[in-house]
């Protein structure tokens, strides 16, 4: 019994350090409706502090692809979003075009993008330091970075 | 140790596991309950100066695009920006598109000038005015010549002009020009008004448009 304990505090305590960095990272959400006949329904948590480690293996030759295609953007993305962590919660963009309504704000140190139109809804939520943070190893994999 | 203590304490950690295990989860709903209070401020706390663009369709649909800038972040983000003609927050502008017009001398003359009304042009077609009205430099342009009616009202401190010129010969200064403009108080840069669209640019310390 005093094992079992042992061992279930140890485990309690490890997912603590996990539950607790994960938290601090934050989670990245993803949700797509489309509204058509066999249309898709995604629904996806994933906990930030995975998709840097993630990016560690995706293989060399495909994020150097990545970075030349995106070289021209990359020093502006990781400038706006390292700066964007400064500043309060904000409605950076909002446009509304008949039944469609697109808006991109931030809201807690993440990054907020919805799209609500008639045939879809769109919402992804995403720390700001994450996307910092592929921008920024996106930049290392350039070719001759 | 005793059965009855060894039997407390093993209950006491299996207790203390599964609370420890969902501590962060309330910790991250008071931090999200922090967040959301924050997030319910309009006015920024630190004095940062928002560029706020408005744009409405007067077509009944509702039409609307709202844009809110940070000015500190794009002058941040500016100098980042290298496509085209704009390096480094500069915007280099060839000699024949104005005509050999030395803008600096242009500007210095009309800057060290009083307050006035510096070029009016009444015609058919349009209606230009270019004033200067306290440290604001004024363009005020009525379009007769379109089947709808337009105006354009443009109000730009002179601190903004100078600083867009400071750059060298034949570039413009945007970062500077930004940086200028973040020195000003509350104010509207460009309004334009037609039977179809209502634009409104402007410069204040909140972080949401009206």
């Amino acid at each position: 019994m005093v094992l079992l304990a042992k061992a279930a505090l140890g485990l309690g305590g490890a997912l603590v350090a996990v539950g607790a960095y994960t938290f601090h990272e934050g989670v990245i959400r993803v949700d797509v409706d489309e509204f058509r006949a066999g249309g898709s329904h995604v629904h996806m948590w994933v906990p930030a502090a995975v998709v840097p480690m993630t990016m560690h293996f995706v293989p060399k030759h495909n994020l150097c692809d990545a970075a030349r295609d995106a070289r021209e953007f990359l020093p502006v993305a990781h400038a706006l979003f390292k700066e964007l962590e400064k500043f309060p919660d904000a409605e950076l963009v909002e446009v509304k075009d008949g039944e469609q309504h697109a808006r991109i704000r931030t809201q807690g140190g993440k990054l907020q993008i919805d799209v609500d139109d008639p045939n879809e809804k769109v919402h992804v939520l995403v720390p700001l330091s994450t996307v910092d943070d592929i921008v920024g190893q996106l930049e290392d994999s350039a070719p001759g970075a | 140790m005793s059965t009855f203590h060894r039997g407390l304490t093993t209950k006491a950690m299996l207790a203390i596991a599964p609370a420890l295990l969902f501590a962060p989860a309330g910790v991250l709903a008071q931090a999200s309950n922090t967040q959301a209070k924050a997030a319910q401020s309009t006015s920024s706390e630190k004095g940062e100066r928002w560029l706020h663009v408005r744009v409405i369709c007067s077509d009944g649909k509702g039409d609307t695009v709202r844009v809110n800038v940070p000015l500190e972040l794009a002058e941040k983000v500016l100098p980042a920006v290298n496509h085209d003609r704009l390096h480094n927050g500069k915007v280099r502008i060839d000699n024949s598109e104005i005509n050999d017009v030395d803008l600096r001398t242009v500007m210095e003359a009309v800057r060290s000038a009083k307050d006035g009304e510096y070029v009016t042009v009444q015609g058919d077609a349009n209606d230009v005015r270019v004033a200067k009205e306290g440290n604001h430099l004024i363009v005020h342009v009525v379009d007769k010549g379109r089947s709808k009616k337009s105006q354009v009202e443009v109000k730009v401190p002179m601190k903004v002009v100078e600083a867009l010129l400071s750059a060298g010969k034949d570039e413009l200064d945007l970062v500077a020009a930004l940086h200028a403009l973040s020195t000003q108080g509350d104010v509207e840069l460009v309004s334009v008004k037609d039977s179809e669209n209502t634009v409104k640019v402007w410069l204040d310390s909140k972080n949401v448009a009206d």
